[in-house]
């Protein structure tokens, strides 16, 4: 029985060594690819995935088109080496299906629609090392992505999870050791300036007078996950302004 | 990506003058990038960037039974995904014509014994063998997959670390293995004699290899060839339209000139390269 | 700030993989010492400078570093507390939990300790002390080295204090010296505590110096060739078994071979002890022989001569019977692949002096093992534990230390200690962490409690129990309700309420899994405030309470079931024979007395109910031993008297676990646990049929209703302990009733064969049994009162927990057997009686007597070494016959008993026959003995009556 780890040690550091309230390791980079309209890529912690953009374009079949909005077409898939163990395929399974509709979801709520009528925005990401945090990864890879090919918004959308420690203690940015170990994980994609919630999913039954202390948590992940792709927004901007020297004209 | 005629008529006499839109000659090939490791967590992985070609290898392994025609060989399969995020096209099933077209000819290159030796990943006669899966995922595509395919294996497949077993545990049917459980107790795979394969493109009435996105267009027919030092290990022709004999001959004997002198600056790359931080898709 | 680590990791399925995971570098992590300025204190250490390390070596105070080896060797040098101020690494911390997990527990417990002034230094995650893996590097080099750094790093942080590095790594030991880190081995440092008293005794030795230069043994191979040579099918892999009485003999399983590969002598077992895992050498076919026989003891008093055994191989090698038919495979140890040593209890052999002594360990499996003791006079009267800590090639007998006595040889509490120790039983006080689980005193109900629970506190509940019993953990009641029907409640202690999921109370309850019932001793599952207080469902108090109610009518029939969380308040804790007097008082008529008697008369429809279901009655021979409360000596012996209302409340519990495992598995058709009770395979009940056979009864066994009806119909008036006894063996068909997860197997298999019922749990109860916890925390959940934790729903989880509980079950089970086994020799010390017993089994040499009054069964043999028989055995009839005196199975028979304590550590019966007596062989009866001047012919005239009433009861039958 003694098997099971402890999420927090007694001195309260995590199996990785992170604190309760520390994210992982947040790296990104936008435009890695030249052939789709924005692309971005990201790593939190280990878990890394790809995004590309393609749109917005005209919509492929016909009958879906809408007159007024555009179409945000979502495609989630995991290379089949993302895994610690090999998958079988890398989508078309239900619970990429899945992902693939939250990710829709949370793009639709910031993606400025009404400005393409009759046409579709395609987003693809691909999860190059699956290490917990799937979702919230591939959202904040998408949104990037989606300000890489320069497709308006309303605000950023971030996504974080958070779970419970110990049975009491919340902890920020689960990795794929601590979701295996047990602890429910609550995934939340939010709109940090408005501090609004998008998508919000839970993993296992947990008790709700946790919940609201894990939700804060989370909410307070995706802020500082949108500073830190607010970061590397400007500085992506900065870095292709500086290459056509337009840094060098306004400065 | 649809060419008009004036396009299409502008790369022909680029081919035909062996002067090619990109400035190559007609065995030239684009610059190619590569890097080990990359992914941390498979065995062995290579991501390689020829132009904009962008493949991305992993190597797993898994413990499995020799076929029983071969009890003293392990296995190598290989599987290819053609991502979205390449194009469009590729989105649900879209890439799985192209895909399973690409793991056929890896799969026929790679089989004779000559080529790579799966006598080393054989653990326990007849009972227990190493199966290496090789993945490939196509993350953007610039031209000339197959060539990029293959080297990016070849180039994983090198930066492979087996591990070596420390103890078998016999017990009846159950037969229980053990590993260290460091990364460093492995062993390396030789993939001096792993074939490379190059595309060489029929344009108008010359040959080419390394075609771009655009010359793969104004192709009448191509030819794969995969070499395995200076022998043919398979040769398969793709694409629309038909070759004359004659032709057929002449890119064979392109293709092997420049595999042999391909793979000898590949392999000398392979081992100069140097373990280096993980710099990956953010450089 | 950032690193990650790989490592190869085998999966459920045997497939490798690399993980990898991240590792964060930190630069905020506490030193511990609590003179140190420049640390911010984040964490508390139980460092003190007030505690002064007592050794002559150093003329400072100083901080003790220590290395993993001397942790994994010397754990029982570091729980005695003269070794304090002690920084443990993180890396030494997670490399003791790697290689033993109770060793770890051991040193947590010692850590949490406040007294000792232990603190754990995270030292991998600092940003001074991580250092990355090199390629190349063997993973102990790069422990040693992370542990070298952090030495080193606190010097250099605090100058001011002293760090003491101990390892028994030479090679580490002169790396850390070259870096200027003062360090010794545990031999020197302890050597110079003052006032070490015996610290010495319990420090193993590992450096073995070869003065005596002569080589005893082989050598074994080193593990790379064994592995190899295994791989290649030149070596053979298997565990290795002792023979219990040959020292010179063992046997090895090993693939391939239908008979076990046979060892023989010093270089063919070579140092392998019983449970290593060995490889063999296996013999050219003309090598081959056949096992001695005979019997070898190793009679050895003094360590390291060896013209004994030379003698000994000598005769063992002419003893082998050149028989060609019989030869076995025979091999010999070339290698040891994994030693299984464990600690072992004995005595000391004694007879010589100066400090190497040799151990006699209980178990005859187990060589004798050299020691090193300066208390060798103490210990000759103690049993006392001691572990291997190597056995060199030139040593005739395995190294090893003495850990801890357990006592006087021969007393209670040894015996108690030896049997808790030998049948792996958790006994250990409870930890700090436990004990700080448990509800504050004094324990108050509070206005949210009563809210959350339903108040039954007005019924009239009470609870029947044996004489003596603290832990009470069920409760009934009984009472008319609207429509002429009643209500029957099941109330259970609840337990779940106090031990919450995950916390160290929890943990140490499902490792211990059940209290286990010596004679006089009881070891708790939770601590007592719990199973005596807080839990137990005593008279007069408030408590808490899981209730399981139906409504039911006068036939006993169920109506309506209902489970919920309650309070409520025992009117009294009854004894069976006290309510039993009041359900027989007819002049009593209040609520308690009417509500019993509704409950037993329910339970009596219940109970036929269930026998005609083909449940079946199962008879074994528990007795009660009355002990001297003073003395701690066993006074007397008896069967334990059953009143009508212990079957009163067993029918209830039944029933209430039965609703209960309905309701759960309802609720969590995956992850519910059950207990089942497999079928028997029919070959099992050979025995019984055949029994039944020779008694002229028809055993049908094909169902269990069948073999209930064909059990009934066996009697025999002139042997009423005849059905009595055909039902024990009826029981030793049976197989073992386990816990199980509902999704694990298919529903058919859920079947509880004894019951004769598709589904059962165990519910009733959770203070002695951790099953019923599981169960109370998942009705729990079903009926709303409790939220789930994840391990609860884990399939895999709940079966691994089920395979501990059956474990641990069944060692108490065993534990309570020999506990009541030692008494009855106890109590037969000295004394020399006749009881009557009866034939359980006819054997070719001997047999079987059970005795019912003291439920013991033992062996009396018909032939004395050395001697001819007398009798002649009938296989086919199963009865021996000497002259004209024939003995079948379930005949009745006198013994004399006495018991054999020539052998200290191996205490048996010994038994002669008294009655039918048989000329030559039986003895003459106690009371006769005494005047045995009697003139021969009065024995010769009731021998003649004795011989006529044996036939004629033969006739009869």
């Amino acid at each position: 029985m003694s098997r099971k780890k402890e999420l927090l040690s007694k001195v309260g550091l995590r199996l990785d060594g992170r604190r309760a309230d520390e994210l992982r390791r947040i790296r990104c980079k936008l435009g890695v690819f030249t052939q789709p309209d924005g692309s971005a890529y990201i790593e939190q912690g280990l878990t890394k995935v790809l995004a590309a953009v393609y749109g917005p374009h005209q919509v492929r079949s016909k009958q879906k088109a809408q007159h007024d909005t555009c179409i945000i077409n979502t495609q989630f898939s995991m290379a089949v080496f993302s895994t610690n163990e090999r998958k079988k395929r890398p989508r078309g399974d239900r619970k990429s299906t899945e992902l693939s509709m939250h990710l829709q979801q949370a793009l639709l709520a910031v993606i400025k629609t009404e400005l393409y009528p009759w046409s579709q925005i395609d987003v693809y990401v691909e999860v190059l090392h699956a290490d917990g945090g799937i979702y919230p990864a591939c959202v904040n890879a998408a949104t990037l992505a989606i300000i890489d090919a320069g497709i308006p918004i309303k605000e950023y959308v971030c996504a974080c999870t958070a779970s419970l420690g110990n049975n009491d203690v919340p902890m920020l940015d689960v990795s794929h050791q601590e979701e295996v170990i047990g602890g429910p994980t609550l995934t939340v994609a939010a709109l940090p300036m408005s501090g609004k919630i998008v998508l919000m999913e839970m993993s296992q039954r947990f008790h709700l007078d946790h919940l609201p202390k894990v939700l804060d948590k989370a909410l307070e992940g995706c802020k500082d996950i949108k500073a830190i792709l607010d970061e590397a927004v400007k500085k992506h901007i900065q870095d292709i302004g500086s290459s056509t020297g337009w840094a060098n004209t306004t400065s | 990506m649809s060419l008009c005629d004036a396009e299409k008529t502008f790369i022909l006499h680029g081919v035909k003058e062996n002067f090619r839109v990109d400035g190559r000659d007609r065995e030239g090939y684009r610059p190619i990038e590569l890097e080990t490791n990359i992914v941390q967590h498979a065995f062995g992985s290579a991501r390689l960037r020829l132009a904009n070609t962008d493949v991305l290898v992993a190597v797993k392994l898994e413990i499995d039974v020799p076929f029983p025609e071969r009890p003293f060989e392990g296995k190598l399969e290989f599987f290819v995904d053609c991502s979205a995020n390449a194009t469009p096209d590729f989105e649900g099933r879209g890439g799985e014509t192209l895909a399973a077209e690409l793991a056929n000819i890896l799969t026929s290159a790679y089989r004779s014994p000559q080529t790579f030796n799966l006598k080393k990943l054989c653990i326990l006669k007849g009972r227990k063998c190493w199966k290496i899966c090789v993945d490939i995922l196509i993350l953007e595509c610039g031209g000339n997959l197959f060539d990029a395919v293959s080297l990016a294996v070849k180039a994983a497949l090198h930066n492979s670390q087996i591990p070596l077993i420390k103890s078998i545990n016999i017990d009846g049917d159950n037969i229980e293995l053990n590993v260290s459980d460091s990364v460093f107790d492995c062993e390396k795979l030789d993939v001096a004699n792993a074939p490379v394969m190059v595309t060489v493109c029929k344009i108008g009435d010359q040959c080419i290899v390394d075609p771009s996105l655009a010359e793969e267009q104004c192709s009448v027919g191509s030819v794969v060839v995969a070499i395995s030092q200076e022998y043919f290990s398979t040769v398969t022709s793709i694409g629309k339209g038909s070759l004359h004999p004659r032709t057929m001959c002449n890119s064979l004997e392109l293709g092997q000139k420049v595999g042999i002198r391909l793979n000898k600056a590949f392999m000398e790359t392979l081992h100069n390269i140097q373990p280096d931080e993980d710099v990956g898709f953010l450089k | 700030m950032f690193t990650t680590k790989s490592f190869i990791k085998k999966n459920k399925i045997g497939n490798f993989l690399k993980n990898v995971r991240e590792h964060y570098i930190r630069d905020d992590i506490y030193c511990g010492i609590p003179t140190c300025n420049s640390c911010k204190e984040v964490s508390n250490s139980n460092l003190s400078e007030k505690h002064k390390n007592q050794c002559s070596l150093f003329k400072y105070n100083h901080y003790i570093i220590l290395d993993t080896n001397i942790i994994l060797d010397q754990i029982d040098v570091l729980e005695e507390p003269y070794i304090c101020n002690v920084i443990i690494l993180y890396t030494v911390l997670k490399e003791v939990k790697n290689r033993s997990l109770p060793i770890y527990k051991q040193l947590s417990a010692i850590i949490e300790n406040p007294s000792r002034h232990f603190y754990v230094f995270i030292n991998d995650h600092h940003k001074d002390t991580y250092l990355a893996e090199s390629e190349g590097e063997l993973i102990n080099d790069y422990n040693d080295r992370c542990i070298r750094k952090a030495c080193s790093w606190y010097i250099s942080h605090l100058p001011k204090e002293h760090f003491v590095f101990i390892t028994d790594d030479v090679n580490n030991r002169r790396l850390a010296i070259r870096e200027n880190i003062p360090s010794y081995s545990i031999t020197d440092y302890v050597k110079h505590i003052e006032n070490n008293s015996l610290l010495e005794d319990k420090l193993s030795r590992k450096d073995h110096s070869n003065k005596e230069g002569v080589d005893v043994y082989p050598p074994h191979l080193s593990t790379g060739d064994l592995l190899n040579s295994i791989k290649e099918g030149i070596l053979h892999q298997g565990t290795f078994r002792a023979s219990k009485d040959n020292f010179l003999e063992g046997y090895v399983n090993v693939e391939g071979y239908k008979d076990p590969i046979l060892l023989q002598g010093r270089s063919g077992l070579n140092r392998a002890v019983d449970g290593d895992i060995v490889a063999v050498q296996i013999f050219n076919k003309d090598e081959w022989i056949c096992p001695s026989g005979i019997i070898l003891e190793d009679e050895a008093v003094s360590g390291e001569n060896i013209d004994d055994v030379e003698e000994k191989e000598k005769v063992l090698k002419e003893s082998v019977p050149k028989n060609y038919e019989e030869i076995q495979p025979t091999g010999k140890v070339v290698g040891i692949i994994r030693r299984k040593w464990r600690q072992y209890c004995g005595i000391l052999q004694g007879g010589t002096e100066g400090v190497y002594q040799l151990f006699v360990p209980a178990d005859r499996c187990i060589p004798k093992i050299r020691i090193e003791t300066r208390q060798a006079e103490f210990l000759k009267s103690q049993k006392f534990i001691v572990t291997i800590d190597s056995w060199p090639r030139h040593s005739r007998y395995p190294h090893g230390h003495f850990v801890r006595a357990l006592g006087k040889i021969g007393s209670q509490e040894t015996e108690n200690e030896v049997v808790l120790l030998e049948h792996d039983i958790p006994h250990s006080q409870f930890s700090e962490d436990v004990l700080s689980c448990l509800p504050k005193l004094p324990w108050i109900i509070t206005e949210d409690d009563v809210k959350k629970r339903v108040d039954l506190r007005g019924i009239d509940i009470c609870s029947v129990d044996p004489p003596g019993c603290t832990d009470i953990d069920d409760a009934l009641h009984c009472r008319p309700i609207d429509g002429g029907r009643l209500e029957v409640g099941v109330h259970i202690a609840d337990v779940s309420h106090f031990i919450r999921p995950g916390t160290a109370i929890d943990i140490e309850a499902a490792s211990r899994a059940t209290t286990v019932y010596l004679v006089n001793k009881r070891i708790d599952m939770v601590p007592e405030l719990l199973s005596s207080n807080l839990c137990s469902l005593r008279g007069g108090e408030e408590r808490f309470a899981f209730s399981c109610v139906w409504e039911m009518d006068h036939d006993a029939n169920i109506l309506n079931t209902r489970f919920h969380k309650s309070i409520i308040k025992s009117k009294r804790a009854m004894t069976y024979e006290e309510a039993q007097l009041t359900i027989d008082d007819k002049t009593k008529t209040d609520s308690l007395a009417e509500s019993l008697r509704n409950l037993n008369k329910l339970a009596k429809i219940l109970k036929r109910r269930r026998l005609e279901n083909g449940a079946l009655v199962l008879a074994s021979t528990e007795v009660k031993i009355l002990m001297d409360s003073e003395t701690m000596e066993p006074l007397d012996v008896e069967v334990k008297k059953m009143y009508e209302t212990n079957s009163m409340v067993e029918e209830f519990m039944l029933l209430a676990n039965i609703s209960v495992a309905e309701k759960i598995l309802q609720d969590f058709p995956d992850c519910a646990m059950l207990r089942r009770h497999p079928t028997p395979p029919a070959a099992n009940f050979d025995p019984l049929v055949k029994a039944g056979k020779h008694l002229g009864f028809n055993i049908e066994i094909d169902t269990g209703k069948n073999l209930a009806t064909s059990l009934d119909k066996a009697c025999n008036k002139e042997n009423p302990y005849l059905n009595t006894m055909l039902r024990m063996l009826a029981t030793r068909c049976m197989l073992q009733a386990v816990y199980f997860a509902s999704g694990t197997l298919q529903k058919n298999d859920y079947y509880h064969y004894g019951l004769a019922v598709p589904l059962y749990t165990h519910f009733t109860s959770p203070i002695r049994r951790y099953a019923d916890i599981i169960v109370h925390r998942l009705l729990a959940v079903s009926c709303g009162s409790d939220s789930t934790y994840p391990d609860l729903l884990d399939k895999q989880k709940t079966t691994d927990l089920c395979q501990n509980l059956n474990y641990r079950n069944r060692m108490a089970q065993y534990a309570g057997r020999a506990s009541v086994a030692f008494n009855i020799h106890l109590f037969f010390k000295g004394k020399l009686n006749d009881e009557e017993g009866y034939v359980l089994f006819v054997r070719k040499n001997a047999l079987q007597i059970l005795i019912p009054k003291y439920g013991l069964e033992t062996t009396l043999y018909l032939v004395k070494k050395g001697e001819n028989s007398t009798f002649e055995y009938d296989e086919e009839n199963q009865s021996q016959r000497s002259g004209d005196v024939v003995l079948h199975a379930f005949d009745p028979v006198t013994v004399r008993l006495k018991l054999d304590s020539s052998n200290i550590q191996h205490e048996k019966f010994v038994l002669q026959l008294v009655k039918p007596v048989i000329p030559g062989f039986s003895v003459l009866p106690i009371n006769e003995l005494q005047e045995s001047s009697e003139p021969n012919t009065a024995i010769e005239k009731k021998r003649k009556s004795d011989n006529f009433k044996t036939s004629k009861k033969n006739k009869s039958k």
